[in-house]
């Protein structure tokens, strides 16, 4: 029994919480998290061992008749981000799920575990069969999880949102596998992969998978239960949603691409590039007007799987002109920043919780000023934000640079002139995607961290408890050592998409293009040379000469600045809005409550709305168009029971005349 | 044979007329007794045994006697009833059944031309028609329960013509589902008279939510 056997029995052995008796409410808790950080463990072990073993033949293989399970190098790349994500949120989870006692803490360790275990499986599935029916318990218990504060009227109607889109997403997906399986007469991926599928069915197949799981991944116009379901989960739950759910997606897809369905044809690449490009962008425009910590992040996370997409999908591009060697650059990209996602996202997205364990607010206007109060979570999520925000060193630098770096080639390597346009506008985008990026996390770290305290909330904010700190931790120090070190994992990455492992050599000063080894792709060590001789130029150029240091109040036209003239998060994006009003369409309003005097003493109040684009042009009126249908169909459906014999009656005539007219 | 025809089309016609709620069963009993012998001459011509004499007691039993005794009953104990209606819903019934007349002998000439009972098989569609046609324009639940008789009946004797006599089984399943419908129709009816004094189906309209 290995270990990967081991770790399903005692992720099932977890959900024993959820009958646990109601007196020993903390025991629960504690028995459920230590079962999902030891399962998530051994499934760190058993993906390493799948990934560090040659990629391509079946590692596990387990059935029981229609049902099998099976994994490979694929599997395994997701199987490591999943264990890793599992272990450390669970880690963070012990003190931050404590937050629930007396409300249905039991509930919450036991769903984790089946939401882990499902997820776990989605990813060792064998057939289209296991896929599905781990990818539908996944679906419910995460819709489980993210109503578990259901008192809540929004966390309600989120959860449900979720539900129906979710169900959308599943149904497009069972069309693809039933496609691709009934063209193979088979739903064993083994056999699938020797479809038959062609033409216009081939297609299809193509774009309900693509569809399905762009919309599990978030991708827009896909994206919209995202944002609201990511807030109402809790924080954990919201981590691992982020963190590892989203690219379940992407794994899906990936099967998808590379066995069944082939990546030879042109346009399949452009449009995932092109989806991928435009989430990227518009997700992290939205990031940046949200003043909902978990709403931007929720925003970000759309934005990073665009980036991720656009990668794949590039890859998908290459390989149809005919450069596998190139599109692995572009697949390890993909699978490196998927990694690094999760790493960040959950690392955010536990950092979100703690703030709003310390003050109780999601909304960063509140807030100010909090690294005083809590300056490990600040420290920690100040790497995490360097990482969202790419910067060098940590690991969120290094799947957007490969992506960079893929598109240059593919840019190179284009056929046409227009082709050629295309990849530079890409590469545009995702230029100012990464500089909006930026933006997004300076605002949100300088906002809600540093300054003053704008309300009383901070006030009480305290340091978070060992556990919480823990698992912000590991994650950073996960960050850090793949932004020095990227070799580590995108050696182990390159091999599950080349099989061969050329392409991409990491080695100890950076990642390198195969063969000579002598041009870097992207290198921590150079940066580091760079960032040294500037920092002893400037040295140099200080020293020796008089330096002196003075201390002053800040100079307010003589009055003493108060906490409420610093910058908003509101006035900090305002730039942005300005320039991409035609894109956000903000609603103001301007309300005045009180008008005593013409110019003092007035009470204002100002509103901000940025619709969802994507919402109220796309589905609102398809919303109204199906309720619009349903009330026609409503006019001949009466309810009144001889109007129903008469329809029989009709069908009858019409039958017999049918019979007599032949 | 021939005469059953003129008859059974004669008393199906008087159905639609018929709105006064005794009328209605007795056209009901006379239309069975109408396919009772029928079911007789076609079970004599081929042949002489128990399965020729079967079909034919069953229908007395449960067609002529039994259903329309307990719908009789169910009527007596209604007082002031009848099927209030314009008479244009009536006049409706009653071409519809012309029309089904025509349909029939067109799809008999279409279908099977020169076959032997051509007749039987127009009029069984008739029946099959008109009696969809009562349970939809009338609101009486009795005339609907007529229609639904008249329906099964046309039914049965298309069936009796084509197959020349089904299977024994066969036949006790179809007589003891009509009755079982009935049954429950008929408690049905009663608990309604009870509930809405009165057995006009419109009225349940209130019901739906």
């Amino acid at each position: 029994m290995d270990f990967m056997e081991m770790s399903l029995l005692v992720y099932l052995l977890g959900t024993v919480t959820l009958v646990w008796p109601k007196k020993a409410e903390l025991g629960a808790h504690y028995f459920g998290m230590l079962c999902s950080i030891v399962a998530s463990g051994m499934v760190v072990f058993s993906s390493l061992n799948y990934l560090l073993s040659s990629g391509s033949r079946w590692l596990i293989d387990l059935s029981w008749g229609q049902y099998s399970l099976q994994a490979d190098g694929w599997s395994g790349a997701f199987l490591l981000l999943t264990g890793v994500a599992g272990v450390i949120i669970s880690i963070y989870a012990l003190d931050y799920g404590k937050g629930y006692l007396g409300s249905r803490i039991r509930a919450l360790g036991g769903l984790w575990n089946l939401f882990l275990l499902s997820i776990v499986l989605v990813l060792i599935s064998g057939d289209a069969f296991t896929f599905i029916v781990s990818w539908e318990i996944m679906a419910l218990v995460s819709f489980m999880l993210v109503n578990h504060e259901s008192e809540k009227k929004k966390t309600l109607s989120a959860a449900y949102q979720y539900m129906v889109m979710t169900h959308i997403g599943t149904a497009a997906i069972m069309v693809a596998f039933y496609l691709v399986g009934s063209s193979a007469d088979s739903f064993s991926f083994a056999d699938m992969a020797r479809n038959s599928l062609y033409g216009y069915m081939r297609n299809a197949a193509f774009v309900f998978a693509f569809a399905g799981f762009a919309l599990k991944s978030g991708l827009m116009p896909l994206h919209i239960w995202l944002p609201n379901a990511h807030p109402a989960a809790p924080s954990h739950v919201s981590a691992l949603m982020s963190g590892v759910m989203l690219k379940v997606a992407l794994y899906g897809f990936g099967r998808f691409a590379f066995q069944f369905i082939g990546m030879d044809v042109f346009w399949y690449g452009l449009i995932v590039m092109i989806m991928g490009l435009v989430s990227a962008f518009l997700g992290v425009l939205y990031a940046t007007m949200e003043v909902d910590m978990k709403r931007i992040l929720a925003y970000s996370s759309v934005e990073n799987m665009g980036i991720i997409f656009s990668a794949f999908g590039c890859g998908m591009v290459l390989y149809s002109m005919n450069f596998p060697m190139l599109s692995v650059v572009a697949f390890t990209a993909a699978l490196v920043h998927a990694f690094s996602h999760s790493l960040m996202k959950g690392l955010l997205f536990m950092s979100a919780g703690c703030v709003m364990h310390a003050t109780g607010s999601k909304n960063i206007e509140h807030m100010g000023g909090l690294a005083k109060k809590m300056p490990y979570t600040a420290l920690f999520t100040l790497i995490g934000c360097m990482a969202l925000s790419s910067m060098p060193f940590t690991s969120g630098l290094v799947g957007e640079w490969l992506t960079l770096q893929s598109f240059i080639t593919l840019a190179q390597q284009a056929g046409s002139p227009e082709m050629r346009l295309l990849v530079v506008f890409a590469f545009i985008m995702l230029g100012l995607t990464g500089a909006t990026a930026l933006g997004c996390f300076v605002r949100m770290y300088g906002i809600a961290f540093l300054g003053r305290a704008r309300t009383h909330i901070v006030e009480k904010a305290h340091e978070m408890p060992f556990f919480m700190l823990a698992g912000l931790g590991l994650e950073a120090v996960l960050i850090v050592l793949v932004g020095v070190m990227p070799d580590l994992l995108v050696n182990l990455m390159q091999k599950v998409v080349s099989g061969t492992g050329i392409t991409p050599m990491g080695n100890p000063l950076g990642i390198m293009w195969g063969g000579s080894g002598y041009y870097a792709l992207y290198s921590p060590a150079l940066i580091f040379i760079v960032f040294a001789l500037i920092g002893v130029f400037v040295v140099a150029s200080i020293y020796g000469s008089a330096t002196f240091q003075a201390k002053e109040v800040t100079w307010n036209c003589g009055t003493v600045p108060t906490s409420r003239q610093q910058y908003s998060a509101t006035g900090f994006s305002k730039p942005l809005r300005r320039a991409f009003d035609g894109i956000l369409n903000p609603k103001r309003r301007t309300t005045y409550l009180r008008k005593e005097h013409a110019y003092f003493g007035r009470k204002l109040h100002y509103e901000l709305s940025i619709p969802d684009l994507f919402n109220d042009k796309l589905y609102k009126p398809l919303q109204q168009m199906l309720i619009n249908s349903s009330s026609s169909f409503h006019r001949i459906q009466e309810g009144s029971v001889s109007i129903y014999i008469g329809y029989t009656m009709v069908a009858m005539i019409v039958v017999l005349i049918w019979g007599v007219l032949l | 044979m021939d005469y059953l025809v003129v008859f059974l089309v004669l008393v199906v016609f008087l159905q639609t007329r018929v709105t006064d709620l005794k009328r209605a069963v007795v056209c009901l009993a006379s239309q069975s007794v109408i396919i009772a012998i029928a079911c007789f001459v076609i079970g004599f011509s081929h042949g002489n045994d128990i399965h020729a004499v079967m079909p034919g007691v069953l229908t007395l039993i449960v067609k002529v006697i039994f259903i329309p005794g307990a719908v009789y009953r169910l009527v007596q104990k209604l007082k002031n009833e009848r099927e209030i209606v314009s008479a244009s819903n009536v006049n409706y019934s009653t071409m519809a059944a012309a029309l089904f007349l025509v349909m029939g002998y067109a799809l008999v000439e279409r279908l099977m031309p020169g076959a032997a009972g051509r007749d039987i098989v127009a009029s069984s569609i008739l029946m099959i028609m008109t009696g969809l046609s009562l349970m939809v324009l009338r609101k009486r639940a009795i005339i609907q329960i007529c229609g639904l008789i008249t329906l099964e009946n046309g039914i049965y004797l298309l069936g009796l013509l084509m197959t020349e006599g089904l299977p024994l089984v066969v036949e006790l399943g179809v007589f003891l589902d009509v009755l079982i419908a009935v049954v429950v129709l008929v408690i049905l009816t009663s608990r309604m008279r009870l509930s809405f004094m009165t057995t006009d189906t419109s009225v349940m309209k209130k019901l739906k939510g």
